[in-house]
């Protein structure tokens, strides 16, 4: 072990002319390495595309049953809420790409809350801070390393489920080419999803520095707040209903969607309303960042 | 250099640190000396910006901390153990800390050499013991080869061994010209150290001296006498100015006369005198008296330390 430090220090003008110093791109590589660094993220990864394909296959195993069951003329089987009239077969199949997003949100939601709250919770986030002393960059480096990731691996699975998916919808011919009408965009969209889905998570789990407290608000905001509109309070007020659509997961349903439902908002508009959500938890986050305490 | 003025940072109700100004040195090393919770941690979290002072201000080298192009190129510092993600390697904690400024690989295995943490540098920073999480901190604040570094409490869990590199590390920062700021509420510690001394109480600061000047300013000349007729050797010395303390049955602490007047009255008495030891005041005891007094301003108050204690712990996290 020596004793001293390896490199004497140099006249101070000399060190600073160039060589290391900050700058984005670095702190962007930075919080790339902690990404790939913590096994369980990787693993959180792996799972996440793992499932959504194969949810993919499981809807279309699903669908194909379904289609069977119908064209031998047995009794129509159970798809969708009870009562209403059956839905087209072909357009659910190509709805099965991005259908593995119902589970891989929560998952990619849970990562981006953790990446944050953790580094509050293991006190990593002094060690950020004094690398990154202004703070916003450390952030905003953060989220954009997530949001990629998380794209990635949202726009890969829907892919993935695509390629899986055609075999076994074949059988019943309701496979469908990828040159079909908002195939493309619905696959590229289930990135932009899960991007945005990461991003408001993030920002929960910024402004929270807790990962179980952030990690229940992100479900209560996704999952929990739709179903307690439509099943418990639809009924209080006319407006309920219509302001619901603007809710993170039901206005990004209409991104991914290949079939725009009656009322709903128009496949752009989902999009812009779940970037709205993104945008304002990230400023939200970046502004309470800047003045806390660490 | 750290220049610090006016320095306030308040929790709440509690004031943490109250109003204190001070410059540290190049060249030199500076101990930051207190008891728990006396401001020392609360300060160093602001030199580096993870806490922003109520009022007042502090630059590092000129500039605030934040506003430097290279922070870790500046100031290494070690705050608390364990600021560590607990499931990445050191390895992989220093890598990442080090893409930040484009600080080159080599200088990470530079520092995993030079702190010791070549055998585990490859193992999860959950598994590591005090001592390894605090060399893993030293090592991540030597990363940008820094012209200032700050630790808070660096022994700290550290074996004698590495008690001894600190020392020799901190030492020879300062003799390269660098600003060595070095907190800890050891004070035998901090005599072997530092050069300069800063020391803190209740969020101000009550002494900012030389270590020597600190020593000499306090305490009085004492001195051991080891001899088989005690009472002949202090009847013979006479009472003005000299007290005395039995350590043993043959053993005496004498404080008052210097060695030479003592031996000289052994030799008039005719007493056989086999040891004589000047002693030191101890820092511990120049420090006791200077935080003692600092107590006694506020007596109304809870005892040093219980109260301001528990205040950067509360109001963080």
């Amino acid at each position: 072990m020596s004793t001293s430090t390896s490199t004497p220090a140099a006249p101070p003008g000399a060190r600073r002319s160039d060589g290391p110093r900050l700058s984005f791109a670095r702190v962007l590589r930075s919080e790339w390495i902690k990404v790939t660094t913590v096994p369980s993220t990787v693993i959180l990864l792996a799972c996440t595309l793992v499932v959504m394909v194969g949810l993919a296959a499981l809807a279309s195993w699903s669908l194909q049953t379904g289609q069977a069951q119908l064209d031998s003329g047995g009794p129509p089987p159970q798809m969708g809420p009870p009562g209403e009239p059956l839905p087209d077969f072909s357009d659910l199949a190509r709805g099965t790409p991005s259908s593995g997003i119902i589970f891989g949100q929560l998952l990619i939601a849970s990562l981006a809350v953790v990446l944050i709250a953790s580094e509050w919770a293991t006190g990593m986030i002094r060690s950020t801070m004094v690398a990154v002393p202004k703070r916003v960059p450390a952030l905003l480096a953060k989220n954009v390393i997530v949001a990629a990731v998380s794209f990635l691996i949202g726009a890969a699975a829907a892919l993935l489920s695509y390629v899986v998916a055609q075999p076994i919808l074949a059988v019943e011919d309701l496979d469908f080419a990828l040159s079909d009408d908002k195939i493309v965009a619905s696959i590229v969209n289930t990135g932009t999803y899960l991007a945005l889905i990461a991003v408001i998570s993030m920002g929960i789990g910024t402004l929270l520095r807790n990962t179980a407290g952030g990690v229940v608000t992100a479900v209560g905001l996704f999952f929990v707040l739709p179903v307690i509109v439509v099943n418990l309070i639809s009924g209080l007020a006319d407006w309920i209903p219509d302001a619901s659509r603007f809710l993170p997961t039901n206005a990004g349903e209409q991104l991914v969607a290949v079939v725009a439902e009656e009322g709903a908002l128009t496949q752009l508009e989902g999009g812009l309303v779940m970037a709205a959500w993104a945008v304002v938890l990230l400023v939200a986050s970046l502004l309470v960042t800047r003045r806390r305490d660490i | 250099m750290i220049e610090a003025q006016g320095l306030f940072k308040r929790y709440g109700d509690k004031t943490a640190v109250n109003g204190i100004s001070f410059t540290v040195h190049p060249g030199k090393v500076t101990g930051f000396l207190g008891p728990n919770g006396a401001g020392k941690s609360t300060t160093m979290r602001m030199i580096v910006g993870l806490d922003t002072p109520s009022a007042g201000s502090v630059s590092v080298n000129g500039r605030r901390y934040a506003e430097h192009q290279a922070p870790l190129r500046e100031v290494g510092a070690l705050l608390e153990a364990k600021a560590f993600h607990t499931k990445r390697s050191a390895y992989n904690h220093l890598r990442a800390m080090a893409a930040t400024h484009g600080i080159p690989n080599s200088r990470v295995h530079e520092v995993i050499e030079m702190t010791g943490l070549g055998p585990v540098a490859k193992k999860r920073v959950g598994g590591f013991s005090m001592g390894m999480g605090q060399r893993l901190g030293i090592a991540v604040a030597m990363l940008g080869d820094p012209q200032t570094v700050i630790l808070d409490e660096p022994v700290n869990g550290l074996d004698p061994e590495g008690v001894q590199w600190i020392r020799h590390l901190a030492r020879g920062l300062a003799a390269e010209g660098r600003t060595v700021f070095l907190s800890s509420h050891l004070m035998s510690e901090m005599a072997m150290t530092a050069d300069h001394l800063i020391v803190i109480g209740r969020g101000r600061i009550i002494a900012d001296a030389p270590v020597s000047e600190i020593i000499a300013g306090r305490g009085q000349l004492r001195t051991r006498v080891r001899t088989d007729r005690p009472s002949e050797l202090l009847a013979a010395l006479g009472g003005d100015g000299t007290t005395s303390t039995f350590l043993e049955p043959d053993v005496l602490e004498i404080t008052g006369p210097d060695p030479r007047r003592i031996a000289e009255a052994a030799l008039r008495q005719q007493v056989l005198v086999y040891e004589l030891t000047p002693l030191q005041a101890s820092l511990e005891e120049a420090y006791m008296e200077l935080t003692a007094s600092e107590v006694e301003y506020s007596s109304h108050d809870l005892p040093l330390g219980a109260q301001a204690q528990d205040v950067p712990e509360g109001s963080r996290s």
